[in-house]
């Protein structure tokens, strides 16, 4: 049976390849953000090191390159991937393992990589790529006054109106303990801190039932990045949690009516991972390509068409340098970045490793908070 | 011996019975040859995933296989107080052979399936465990993490003991096994599947029924109309068809959010004030709305097909006999567009009750589906065993419905054409 079903899988897959078998495919999120990946550096690398590296869009999530392990037919080369999967993924053996400082060149100035990104990865499998900020917006046209803080974002009364939130538990639960008067501490430690409670977890559920059965406020739950901008500038909500690089676009690329509030925000990875045996694995194309990819210049590279921080502190000096970086040739970016000083004086790290444990556990209890609402 | 002797031979001295059989075994065979192919694509594409989703979900041999001497020495255990020294020891000595083979990260996959929070005290323990010392291994090893010092976390590695289990079909229905081996639900702030059971099936039901509603009438008109009307009409029906399914989604959207144009229209009409726009989009609503309109066609075309078999004459028959119009509608016209009745509830229903892309858009908190619980573990907790169970109870209960359909109304009632 389990021959048999191999062999069906790999014939499916096998039809379903892309004719160009030598080129390396890198899959990522699609939309924006893949343009931005591929003119930033996806481009720049493939010229430089002459291989083809072809971007094939999916919509996140581990069970494709699962089925194409067990089908033994693997396409891809390169994931772009959350936190949560580099850890699921690893630990599942699809990705390779690396070895940071060997496989990942220094920062120009010699500082090695695993010194120049930000924080240490989660797991042995992942290399960084953007980091991104778990914000919230507001429409200056439908809300009187100016939202500073996390606790704006709940307090109805001052601000009354709909609120759009992420569809899941992630995020909603640090910041509802931040907004409740905890204090998020280093990258957050005291919110997880208290998260790893039961008494925390339903403070945090009634803080966030509170604001969704309030009358004065209401939740509309998103599933899609998109959604955010859209719902804030239809007026269906007057405030958003979202993802920061989806209202500069639309703020500044389309020039709508919102304004992001950088107070408690969370902030988020992306990581890329190599396929353990990926059809670029043996012959070392895929992780020359992952390697320039993540090199200081070309990760500056992709702040130049999205508002996602790259991972080297070494990227930021040369965004500094070519001010104004954005593709307009007019927007200075390192303010716009969820790691500038500014942005981060009330943050807490998503943590991965806490997801990775309670995820399932805590999506069951958000759900069933949901059900009740 | 009289039928011997009065057997019919053929020219060449066969018996005729035995040439008949001969040539019509050629004749089945030929059949068979030309079904073939599609008997063959069914197996593959229908009757082999079903099949191994199956096995995936009540299948539980991987962890009993990475844990042998753990279970060996767990045989002697109550299960209600911690574990002896035997137990830990051996649950060492397996876990330093999955480290060995780098499994140990699948292990902790699949316990934290059964229990949350193993995933990182495993991750703990490889790291602990390189410098461990010989001997004592229950102190070292609650040393690690103090969840390895809760009975709790032994239990859930207890309870993946056989090597096949039914516990993802409890899980399913919210219920467990627990340690004295009876079947209880997990506590209620975490009970969401049979809510989800139950919404499922509630709105699969009145989307099926307000479907009806509005094809009954749609069909009889395409029916009856003339030829250069009912074109027309066809075209209005199957125009939304041939749309993307997201246009379609997305547009209702547009049309019924809380600042939409249906509700601008209804505050320029003054039936609504400004400040209380009805909520029509992310909750029930929005489900009941879009997958009603997704799913129309699939009523109105059974429907159609059947009306259109009624002879017009059947109706001007009942009604010089002597019956109102509403009476030979009922008597006469209805009974004979049971079929299609039949065929396009059955179709509209079974396909609402795997609904996953609109729900997931329109529905808000209370609008989604157990499907949408699936493509979660499917996609995210990459728990496909889980999924597989799911996916099973709801082909079961398909089924299910379908064998009720078929002894109240009977399958040979159906009718799509």
């Amino acid at each position: 049976m389990k021959t048999i079903s191999k062999l069906l899988l790999a014939i499916s897959f096998a039809i379903s390849v892309t004719t160009s078998a030598f080129a390396v495919t890198a899959v990522s999120w699609g939309g924006a953000y893949t343009e931005s990946q591929k003119l930033g550096y996806g481009d720049p690398t493939a010229k430089a090191l002459g291989i083809e590296i072809n971007w094939v869009d999916y919509s996140g999530g581990l069970s494709e390159i699962k089925a194409q392990k067990e089908a033994g037919a693997i396409t891809w080369d390169i994931i772009d991937v959350f936190a949560m999967d580099t850890i699921n993924g690893c630990d599942e053996g699809l990705f390779v393992e690396f070895d940071f400082d060997k496989d990942f060149p220094p920062a120009p100035d010699g500082t090695p990589a695993s010194k120049d990104f930000f924080t240490a990865m989660p797991s042995k499998c992942a290399v960084g790529n953007i980091l991104y900020s778990w914000n919230y917006a507001y429409n200056t046209n439908n809300v009187k006054g100016t939202p500073k803080t996390i606790k704006d974002f709940f307090n109805t009364e001052k601000f009354p109106g709909k609120r759009a939130i992420y569809k899941g538990a992630l995020t909603n639960l640090e910041i509802a303990l931040a907004a409740d008067g905890i204090k998020p501490g280093k990258g957050g430690a005291k919110i997880y801190k208290a998260l790893n409670t039961e008494k925390g977890v339903n403070r945090a559920m009634d803080k966030i039932k509170a604001l969704c059965t309030d009358p004065n406020g209401g939740c509309v739950f998103w599933s899609a990045g998109a959604q955010p901008p859209e719902l804030l500038v239809s007026g269906e909500v007057v405030m958003a949690t979202g993802w920061n690089g989806r209202f500069f676009g639309a703020e500044v690329g389309e020039g709508a009516p919102i304004k992001q509030v950088w107070d408690g925000q969370g902030l988020d990875y992306e990581y890329f991972v190599q396929v353990k045996g990926g059809p670029n694995d043996a012959n070392g194309k895929a992780k020359k390509a992952l390697a320039m990819m993540t090199s200081t210049e070309m990760l500056a590279g992709s702040a130049k068409y999205i508002a996602y921080a790259p991972w080297r502190k070494s990227s930021i000096a040369i965004m500094e340098a070519g001010e104004p970086w954005y593709k307009d040739g007019k927007t200075n970016m390192v303010p716009q970045m969820p790691t500038a000083p500014q942005n981060t004086k009330n943050y807490f790290l998503v943590d991965p490793v806490f997801w990775a444990d309670n995820g399932t556990e805590l999506g069951e209890k958000w759900e069933a908070m949901k059900a009740g609402l | 011996m009289s039928s011997e002797t009065n057997k019919i031979l053929t020219t060449d001295g066969i018996p005729l019975e035995v040439s008949l059989k001969r040539s019509e075994r050629k004749n089945k065979i030929k059949a068979f040859l030309l079904v073939a192919p599609l008997l063959l694509f069914l197996i593959i594409t229908y009757i082999f995933p079903i099949g191994s989703m199956l096995t995936r979900s009540i299948d539980d041999k991987m962890v009993t296989e990475m844990l042998p001497k753990t279970y060996k020495a767990m045989e002697t255990w109550d299960g209600k107080e911690l574990p002896s020294e035997e137990v830990f020891e051996a649950f060492y000595f397996d876990f330093q052979n999955l480290v060995e083979e780098k499994r140990e990260g699948k292990l902790s996959t699949q316990l934290n399936y059964t229990k949350n929070g193993f995933k990182s005290i495993i991750k703990k323990l490889r790291r602990k465990s390189k410098s461990f010392e010989e001997g004592n291994y229950k102190e070292q090893i609650m040393a690690v993490h103090k969840r390895w010092a809760n009975v709790e976390y032994w239990q859930a590695i207890q309870r993946r003991a056989p090597a096949y289990t039914a516990q993802k079909y409890l899980k399913g229905m919210d219920m467990y096994k627990n340690e004295s081996g009876e079947i209880v639900s997990v506590s209620e702030d975490r009970r969401i599947h049979r809510v989800l059971w139950l919404r499922t099936l509630e709105i699969a039901f009145f989307v099926t029924l307000f479907c009806f509603l509005m094809a009954y009438p749609i069909a009889h008109l395409l029916a009856t109309l003339p030829m250069k009307y009912s074109n027309l009409l066809m075209i209005c029906v199957l125009l939304p068809f041939w749309t993307s399914l997201l246009v379609r989604t997305a547009s209702w959207m547009i049309l019924l959010q809380q600042q939409g144009m249906v509700n601008d229209f209804f505050v320029w009409i003054g039936l609504v004030g400004d400040d209380s726009r009805p909520e029509m989009m992310f909750n029930k609503t929005g489900s009941y709305v879009a997958m009603t309109q997704i799913l129309l066609p699939f009523m109105v075309l059974p429907l159609y097909s059947v009306m259109k078999t009624i002879s017009p004459s059947l109706m001007r028959a009942g009604k010089s006999l002597g019956g109102t119009p509403l009476v030979a509608f009922w008597k006469v016209y209805f009974p004979l567009t049971i079929p299609g009745i039949g065929a396009g509830c059955l179709l509209v229903f079974i396909l609402a009750i795997g609904y996953y892309i609109t729900p997931a858009l329109v529905g808000g908190a209370s609008g989604t589906l157990i499907s949408n619980q699936i493509a979660f573990h499917m996609k995210s907790t990459l728990d496909w065993s889980f999924a597989s169970a799911m996916g099973l109870m709801l082909l079961t209960g398909v089924l299910a419905i379908y064998w009720v359909y078929n002894k109240i109304v009977g399958v040979d009632n159906i009718k799509l054409g």
